[in-house]
């Protein structure tokens, strides 16, 4: 469903942020990108949606080509698509309510939204969307006033808002413990297969990574270094998860084993 | 503190004297600093010569004022050390130390190259700010001296309120008729009428006191003025009124001629008549009058015209911080798009106006809001369009620089994150950035309101409208009952407004 080929990215001040990557995105994956912080991920998922204009290459979503989709084009890509940040990227200022209805504002029209006025239609899927992630209670307070993991699922329920075919992970749990983490990356390993969310995840931990990725690419330097199955992660030794990683990788020694088990 | 001393050392060491110790010493001696300078303490040597130097300089200028009509540069000092021995003295003595201090540092600098030894220059402090005691005319004496003449209009400012009110005055008048000279047929008594004042003279007709040709008064008849019905307890004036209707008010040895009613509201005594000027073509026989007059203030307590006038003009004050802060909400909005770095990163044009757009903010707001009201005074006349004029320009550089940080200081985060669902500039606007931008907005705004009305109650001062325009009025009057009517209005609305605006800043934060 997507594609992409020879991308690289040249930020104005000379950074080489990716370099001739080429891969493809199968429908129903839960691909994970890992790399060390620099190594372009966030730039490589920022692609995708288009928050950043890539230098040379091209991206393929369903075969149209949307390297330089525009307007009602491009916004009807990135509407099909939800992303969720590592520092959540809430309006901490407006309420929970509100940040999961602007995720739903793709498909409204620009003058009705001058108001903040959604339909009723639209108020209905945020209540649900906030039911799934089970912080319904928090829905009229402000978004500062909630807690890293009640925040990132406030960002989960405005991407589920979109209704996206694919979901972009940029760092999801790299701000939050591991307690948190597993739980955040079981909601998206529940949409992923309940739902054929596709997903497309960069993360920091080798655990995290085997626990969860049905594919993995490794990027170093803008890079693509490693390409791999669920099952050739799954025996990667540390050592050469230290190749990709250089010698800051770290496993996350937390015994937890599986998703589900949340601070409630 | 020897070891970090002894460190510092190792590193100077290459940088060892050009001259010899004593050498440095007698060089300081003549130019204070050229030792240490030529001892390579370079930094040093400049700043103890550029200190004596200013110090010498600020003493001759004193000595040259408390002096100016000398003739010579000695007579001067002397004269000087006349009027301020302690001051001139001081100062004196101060450089002397210095002088030798500087020579012995210069020695020790280029003998030892040991730093530090900081205590010369609080001598240099401590002589700067004895200069500036003088320079500033700080009197300690004075202050203390005129203390008691100044408790008078002092208490009168700090409890005013007996000029906020007062009661309708009315004038109790009763008169008789007097005939002057006395003929055949004397005008009648008066009838005393129950309730109403009354006055009688007795005898009701006389001469006139008069001046005779060596121009020495000659007394007139005596009458004995008698009155009823006046206000008990109260002063009452004699007043005289002559056949051609002009009245004035009686005076017998210098003195006008007024009394006390008793306690019944009566009064006896005797009046010599008054001398008076008659044109030559009056009729032989004249009524005059003799008049009682009471002034007792009466009726219902009522505001007073300094108090009206402060609340209106308090009211205009408030009003003007309002509009000023409109006015520079409305202006600023857009000019701190432009002193945004974040929204003129785009090119080389806009980082061009934002630098433009900084610095013009900078100077505007670097000029008090008084200097710009007489600049507006100057431009729309005397009044509060002036004050808002200034406070608005001023204003506007304010807030300007507030918001332009406010939206230098937006979380790009949620921008990116609303613009990844699919939403179109304007969603994004509203959905990302306006509601980061209102909290900061509505606080600074709030902000800008409260300093506003605390401005315009000074801005009056020079002619910008509000309760400082009265303010100086009275004060100029010596009316400092008045005067402190409107300094109690200000601060008591200061006040309030500060709390309030507090209130409600905090709420939004």
């Amino acid at each position: 469903m997507l594609e992409i080929k020879n991308l690289t990215k040249v930020y104005n001040d000379g950074t080489v942020a990716l370099k001739d990557v080429s891969f493809e995105v199968r429908e129903g994956e839960f691909l994970v990108i890992i790399g060390l912080s620099g190594s372009g991920k966030s730039t490589l998922l920022r692609c995708i949606n288009r928050l950043i204009d890539p230098t040379e290459g091209r991206i393929l979503w369903d075969g149209e080509d949307i390297t330089a989709a525009e307007g009602d084009q491009l916004r009807q890509v990135r509407r099909q698509i939800g992303m969720i940040f590592q520092h959540f990227n809430l309006v901490k200022r407006s309420s929970v309510l509100m940040n999961v209805l602007s995720g739903r504002l793709g498909y409204t029209r620009p003058a009705a939204s001058l108001l903040q006025r959604f339909p009723a239609r639209d108020r209905e899927m945020a209540w649900k969307a906030l039911e799934r992630v089970g912080i319904t209670d928090q829905a009229r307070k402000q978004a500062r006033e909630l807690s890293g993991g009640q925040q990132q699922r406030v960002g989960i329920a405005r991407a589920l808002m979109q209704q996206p075919r694919m979901i972009l992970a940029d760092e999801p749990v790299a701000s939050l413990d591991p307690v948190l983490a597993h739980s955040i990356l079981g909601y998206l390993e529940q949409l992923n297969k309940e739902e054929r969310i596709t997903v497309l995840c960069s993360l920091h931990y080798l655990d995290l990574v085997q626990r969860y990725s049905s594919r993995v690419i490794g990027l170093r330097a803008g890079r693509i270094v490693y390409r791999g199955s669920r099952e050739e992660i799954r025996r990667m030794s540390d050592e050469e998860f230290k190749d990709i990683y250089g010698e800051e990788a770290v496993r996350v020694s937390a015994g937890l084993t599986g998703a589900g088990q949340e601070e409630k | 503190m020897a070891g970090k001393g002894k460190e510092h050392n190792s590193r100077t060491e290459s940088r060892t004297s050009w001259i010899p110790a004593p050498v440095a010493a007698i060089a300081s001696l003549i130019i204070p600093g050229l030792g240490q300078v030529l001892g390579l303490s370079i930094q040093r040597g400049l700043l103890l010569f550029a200190s004596s130097a200013a110090i010498i300089t600020m003493l001759g200028w004193r000595i040259k004022v408390l002096a100016h009509l000398e003739a010579t540069a000695m007579a001067m000092l002397g004269k000087a050390f006349d009027r301020r021995p302690f001051f001139v003295g001081l100062i004196l003595a101060c450089l002397i130390v210095l002088w030798l201090w500087n020579a012995w540092d210069a020695y020790r600098q280029a003998a030892e190259r040991r730093r530090g030894g900081f205590g010369i220059f609080a001598l240099v402090l401590f002589s700067f700010f004895a200069l500036g005691w003088q320079i500033s005319e700080i009197d300690i004496y004075r202050m203390i001296r005129e203390f008691p003449d100044a408790t008078k209009p002092f208490a009168k400012v700090i409890w005013p309120w007996r000029a906020a009110v007062k009661r309708e005055a009315i004038l109790i008048v009763a008169e008789a008729t007097i005939q002057v000279p006395c003929s055949d047929s004397p005008p009648p008594y008066p009838e005393e009428v129950a309730g109403q004042p009354f006055l009688k003279a007795d005898p009701n007709c006389g001469e006139l006191s008069r001046q005779d040709e060596n121009n020495q008064i000659v007394a007139g008849t005596v009458t004995r003025l008698s009155g009823r019905n006046f206000r008990p307890d109260t002063r009452t004036e004699i007043w005289w009124s002559d056949p051609l209707g002009n009245e004035f008010q009686v005076r017998q040895g210098g003195e006008y001629v007024s009394l006390m009613t008793d306690e019944r509201g009566a009064f006896e005594m005797d009046l010599i008549m008054p001398y008076r000027l008659i044109p030559p073509s009056s009729a032989a026989v004249q009524i005059h009058k003799v008049q009682a007059r009471q002034v007792a203030s009466m009726g219902a307590l009522k505001a007073s015209e300094p108090l009206l006038l402060t609340i209106e003009r308090m009211v205009e004050t408030i009003f003007m911080g309002m509009m000023a802060t409109l006015f520079g909400i409305l202006f600023s909005i857009p000019v701190s798009f432009l002193a945004a770095r974040n929204i003129m990163a785009g090119s080389w044009v806009t980082m061009t106006i934002y630098y433009l757009t900084r610095t013009v903010l900078n100077i505007i707001r670097a000029i008090e809001p008084l200097i710009w009201a007489i600049i507006a005074v100057v431009w729309v006349g005397l009044g509060p369009f002036a004050g808002i004029i200034a406070l608005t320009i001023h204003s506007i550089a304010a807030l300007g620089k507030l918001y332009s940080e406010a939206i230098e200081a937006i979380d790009p985060g949620p921008i990116e994150a609303v613009q990844a669902t699919g939403a179109s500039r304007l969603q994004t606007i509203m959905f990302a950035v306006v509601p980061q931008m209102i909290a900061p907005f509505v606080s600074f705004s709030i902000y800008r309101w409260d300093i506003n009305v605390r401005m315009s109650t000074i801005i009056g001062l020079v002619g910008g409208g509000g309760v400082g325009f009265i303010l100086i009025q009275y004060i100029r009057l010596l009316d400092y009952r008045a005067a402190g009517i409107a300094v109690w209005f200000i601060a008591v609305t200061v006040a309030v407004l500060d709390y309030v605006s507090s209130e409600i800043r905090q709420r939004f934060i």
